[in-house]
This record gives C-alpha cells, sequence and structure tokens, in this order.
C-alpha cells in the first residue's frame, strides 16, 4: 500500500505542491489528472523518489521510501516515463531484458528469459524482438519499455504488493494500443498490484481508474472514485474549459465531453 | 547478437593480439624469431629450450622490446575500456577522453611538472618519478573530466554537442598553457614536451610500466563489472535509479579510472588520441552495444591496435620514427568524421 501524507514541494515560484495526501491499496489504479502545469509529473517524480519533497511524508509497504534502498526498491516498482532518451543500437528483446537487470548479477537465467518472452507476447511486440530498437517508430519503442517495465515487476514476488508508476502512459500510442496498455497495467492491478498512472484523457482515465486524483495549480481537489470525483463542475474547474460528464448510450460508461456554445450534450 | 558470434570475435581478437605481440618483440633492427623469443623467456623462468640466440637478441628484447611491447598492451587496453566506459556514462560513442579534452588537461600538467622541476626532483626518481608524474597528470585529468562534465550538464542531462564544444575549448587552452610554458623551457625540456605532445612509446622502459601497471590494470579489471549498469544508463539517468542502479557511484568511478589510466599513460607516452573512440566503435559494429560483452573485448582489440600501430611507427620508415600520436589519428580522424555525419544524420548531437 502507498501512502501519501501532506506532501509539499515547491516546483517553481508561486507554484507548489500543497498538502497532498492520498493513498493507494492492492488491486487499485489510480489516475493523477490535471491540466498542462498543474504538477502532476512532479508529484509522480516525488512518489518515485526521483525528487525530494519538501515536506510530508510517503510510506510503500508500510515504511517510509526514503528508507527503502534503491536496489531492493528496483526488484518492486517499475517507472514508465514519459521520455526515453535510448541511442545505442539494441535490440527490442535486449532492451526488455534490461528490466530483469534488478533480479539477476551478470548473466540472465532461464526464468529472467521466461519472463521477458511473455510480456513480449503481452504487449504484442514479440514479432519485434530482433529489430533494432533505434529503427521503431515512436508508438513501437514506447511499448517496448512498457514490456520493459512489466518485465521488472513480473516472475517471483520480492514484495507484495508490487507498483507499477506510469507517466502519460498513452503517449504516442493510437487508440488500439491505449487501450491495450491500460488493461496491462489494469490487469497487474487486478492480480493485487498498485498501479499509479499520470493521464491526459478524461475519458481512459473515467474507464481504467478505480481512483483518481485531481490536481489544479499544484493543489488538490479531489480524491476519490471516479464518478464521485469528476463531476462537471470540478473538471470543469480544473480545466478552465465548460465539461460534461455524460454516459455511452449502448454500455453506459461515462465520458467527457466539452460543452459546446453552452449547448448541453447532457443524455 | 548470438554468443557465438562474440565467442568467435572475442577468440580471434585475442589470437590477433599473440601474433601482434610477438610481430612487435620480433621485428626490428634486430630481428628475433618467434622460437628464439619463447627461448629467451624461458630462459629468464630458469628453463633451457635447445633454441640458439645472441646476447644482443637477448639484451634487445628483454631491455628495450618487451617493456615497450608491455607499455603499449597496458595503454592500449585501459584506454579504449575507458573510453568504452566514457560512451555508456554519456549515452553517445563520440565521448571520447581525447576529444573531451582529458588527456590535453593531462599533457598540460606534465608539461607544468617537467618545467616546474617537479619531474627531475631527484627525490621521484625511478618508478616513484613515474607514479608522481602519473599522480601530476592524473589530476590534471581529473579536474579536466570534471570541468567538462559541468560544463555539459544542464538540468538532469548530458548535452554532447556542449561536451564536444567545452573539450575543444580545453584542448586549446591546454596547448596554449603549453606553448606559455615551452618559453620557459630549456632545450632538455623542450625535447621531453615535444615528446609529450605528439605520443610516442619510444620511452618505454621498465621503470615505465611498472610505474603504470597499477593505475592502467585497475580500469581493465573494474570497468567490466560495471557493464550492467551502463547498459541500464542508456536508458537514460533517472531510468538507471529506477532499475536500481547506483547512479552516483558510476559517474564517479567511470570519471575517476578514466582520469587513472589516461593520466598515467600521458605520463609516459603522451598524448595516443581516438584509441578509446575507435576501438569501441569497432566492437559495437561487430557484435553490438551490449557493454556486457563490449568492456570485456574493447582491452583485447585496445591493446591489438596499439601494439600494431606502435610496430608500425618504428618500422614503416626506418631508421626514424613516427610519433605513435600521428598514427592513431591517421585510423581515428577518419572514424570520427563518420560517426558525426552518422550521429547527424539520426539527429543526434545536433
Amino acid at each position: 500500500m502507498l501512502q501519501v501524507e501532506n506532501i509539499g514541494y515547491r516546483i517553481a515560484p508561486g507554484l507548489s505542491l500543497t498538502d497532498i495526501s492520498f493513498s493507494v491499496s492492492a488491486g487499485e489504479m489510480l489516475v493523477i489528472m490535471g491540466a498542462n502545469g498543474a504538477g502532476k509529473s512532479t508529484l509522480l517524480k516525488i512518489i518515485t523518489g526521483t525528487l525530494k519533497m519538501d515536506s510530508g511524508a510517503l510510506f510503500l509497504n508500510k515504511m517510509p521510501l526514503r528508507f527503502w534502498q534503491s536496489r531492493a526498491l528496483s526488484t518492486f516498482t517499475a517507472v514508465l516515463q514519459q521520455q526515453n532518451q535510448l541511442q545505442l543500437p539494441f535490440s527490442v528483446y535486449e532492451v526488455v531484458m534490461m528490466g530483469r537487470y534488478p533480479h539477476f548479477k551478470t548473466r540472465e537465467t532461464k526464468s529472467d528469459e521466461e519472463i521477458v518472452t511473455e510480456v513480449l507476447h503481452k504487449t504484442g511486440i514479440y514479432h519485434l524482438k530482433k529489430r533494432n530498437y533505434l529503427t521503431l517508430s515512436g508508438g513501437e519503442q514506447q511499448r517496448v519499455h512498457l514490456a520493459r517495465v512489466m518485465a521488472q515487476i513480473s516472475g517471483e514476488k520480492k514484495e507484495d504488493p508490487r507498483y507499477l508508476f506510469m507517466d502519460e502512459p498513452s503517449n504516442n500510442l493510437d487508440i488500439r494500443h491505449q487501450h491495450s496498455a491500460l488493461k496491462i497495467a489494469k490487469d497487474f492491478a487486478r492480480q493485487g498490484n498498485c498501479v499509479i498512472a499520470v493521464l491526459h484523457d478524461l475519458n481512459l482515465a473515467l474507464q481504467y481508474a478505480d481512483k483518481v486524483v485531481l490536481l489544479k495549480n499544484g493543489q488538490m481537489m479531489g480524491f476519490g472514485s471516479p464518478i464521485e470525483i469528476m463531476t462537471d463542475e470540478a473538471i470543469s474547474d480544473v480545466y478552465d474549459l465548460p465539461l460534461s460528464v455524460f454516459h455511452h448510450p449502448g454500455s453506459m460508461h461515462p465520458m467527457v465531453m466539452p460543452l459546446d456554445n453552452n449547448r448541453l450534450i447532457h443524455v | 547478437m548470438s554468443l557465438k558470434r562474440i565467442r568467435i570475435t572475442g577468440i580471434s581478437t585475442i589470437v590477433l593480439l599473440l601474433i601482434a605481440v610477438l610481430l612487435a618483440m620480433g621485428i626490428g633492427a634486430v630481428s628475433i624469431s618467434p622460437l628464439q623469443i619463447l627461448a629467451i623467456l624461458t630462459k629468464k623462468a630458469g628453463m633451457q629450450l635447445n633454441v640458439p640466440f645472441t646476447t644482443v637478441q637477448e639484451s634487445v628484447l628483454l631491455a628495450i622490446r618487451l617493456p615497450r611491447v608491455l607499455m603499449a598492451v597496458l595503454i592500449g587496453s585501459s584506454l579504449s575500456v575507458s573510453g568504452a566506459a566514457m560512451q555508456g556514462l554519456f549515452r553517445n560513442p563520440l565521448a571520447d577522453p581525447g576529444l573531451m579534452g582529458i588527456s590535453s588537461g593531462a599533457s598540460l600538467a606534465a608539461v607544468a611538472a617537467i618545467v616546474l622541476g617537479i619531474h627531475s626532483n631527484t627525490f621521484f626518481s625511478g618508478v616513484l618519478g613515474i607514479y608522481a608524474l602519473s599522480i601530476v597528470t592524473f589530476l590534471g585529468a581529473l579536474i579536466t573530466a570534471v570541468l567538462v562534465y559541468k560544463i555539459a550538464q544542464s538540468g538532469g542531462r548530458t548535452i554532447i554537442a556542449t561536451m564536444l564544444l567545452a573539450g575543444i575549448a580545453i584542448n586549446s587552452l591546454a596547448g596554449a598553457g603549453t606553448g606559455l610554458f615551452t618559453f620557459s623551457a630549456n632545450d632538455v625540456q623542450l625535447r621531453s614536451i615535444t615528446f609529450w605532445m605528439l605520443g610516442s612509446l619510444g620511452g618505454a622502459s621498465w621503470n615505465n610500466v611498472l610505474g603504470i601497471i597499477p593505475f592502467t590494470i585497475l580500469p581493465v579489471v573494474i570497468l567490466p563489472r560495471m557493464a550492467k549498469s551502463l547498459n541500464a544508463f542508456s536508458l537514460g539517468e533517472t531510468n538507471a535509479a529506477h532499475l536500481g542502479t547506483n547512479t552516483e557511484s558510476v559517474k564517479r568511478t567511470v570519471v575517476l579510472l578514466t582520469a587513472l589510466c589516461v593520466g598515467a599513460s600521458v605520463a609516459v607516452a603522451g598524448v595516443i588520441g581516438f584509441i578509446g573512440l575507435v576501438v569501441p566503435h569497432i566492437i559495437r559494429l561487430s557484435i553490438g552495444p551490449d557493454n556486457r560483452y563490449l568492456l570485456f573485448l574493447a582491452p583485447v582489440l585496445g591493446a591489438l591496435l596499439l601494439v600494431s600501430a606502435d610496430l608500425a611507427a618504428r618500422t614503416l620508415f626506418i631508421p626514424t620514427e613516427l610519433p605513435i600520436g600521428i598514427i592513431t589519428a591517421l585510423i581515428g580522424a577518419p572514424v570520427f568524421l563518420y560517426i558525426v555525419i552518422k550521429e547527424i544524420k539520426t539527429q543526434k548531437i545536433i
């Protein structure tokens, strides 16, 4: 379980994360939302230990984050970044195998190889495994990194629950692969793990999140289930645009649409 | 890349290195056959082989050729492995101790030490003198490395173009500094300054070999152990940290060991450029970028290349000897240009 208590962090003059508190239990997928520059990525960087918070407390499986050794942490948490800067001609297989690095000393074992093969299938890039990473499209590269982080937290459990952190996992992906990436994350959460993702797309958030955190200018505007938090008023305020939540006629899935010239689109 | 291919490449490089070493020990004004080399070496170890050789051959081999070949092996292997590690650290095939100005920093320190008389101080004679000079050049190399690194850092990322530009600036600064010192140098000092600037293994002696052994062996032994971390570094520093890499310690170790061996090799052989650039590049072309193989193969190929280059340097224009820096630059500069052109095409550095 991840507990975030009263985190504060100064991002820039006049912009600070203030008093952020929420928790994620095993089995849950939490989505962090907010307009550009609201502090979503900064918050994720604090939770993953890349940035040090100015105030507040952070607990991972009941232990303060700073007490975790980075070696130990890397065996049960994985971070999918928004941008990856790989410039060497590694093969797709080799990149995904890097996800297993925390689990072996110098040479990969049979079980590492099996895990990599399995996630390559799961992420739909098995056919690319021998390809040079640098020759892939942006979307394919993003899927390689998804496979890499999934490989990192698959296999034998060393801590329970495990954690997957994602910054804009739907970037560069077409609609089919956006859903397949989020489905993989959701399935991972369903196996008793925690997923914390920053997402731009409100509809994807409504569809996949168990809980959402809504940020505006570094302030937390709400924490709870999507239906509870993502009211018309709240999201219109956060994005500074008249927005409305309605339900898809067939499946009754909640969806978000901008209001066109004050004409309501409620169904 | 398949393990089989990597193994074949590895074994054939080792065999070629052995052949190059035998040739380098045998060819010259006094020629010595491989069997005679074996006989002389085993005699030294207390065994008698039934192969005749002259005392001239024996002393040429033991006093001149053997230390020279050993020096080429030590310098070639350590410069190559540290070049490869630097490139892993900076995630770019152009990160070379020479291009980054680290070698110039070391040579400036060496020239300063000679002119200011630290080197000729009687207290530091023999092996101790080499240690003293190595430490001075190590400090010169280290200061330059840290300086270039700090300049090239911007918001947690290393800008490779900035790093190369900073390298150019430091290279010319060190050139100017060296020029200044030459004004106040006497004739003997002037000759050894020229030697430092062009690079040569002509000063090889057992003292020099013993003097650089600790500084050149350390990178060859330690850096390959960091291969996995350096692979993780290719994903960016943050990703490497998320994969459990202690990024600060990796950075510190690689920079320190590089400065150590660059310093030591400049102290005894002057600036020998491009080895750290060319060797890793050739290996990446043949077996791929995985540091777990690259860092093991780089020292072998580096030794092979420098032993061969030195053999060429002293036999191409007998009786004069070419500075080895000229030969490595003749091979290295075109490779450098080729990598630059390739990098610009893939829009990686500009």
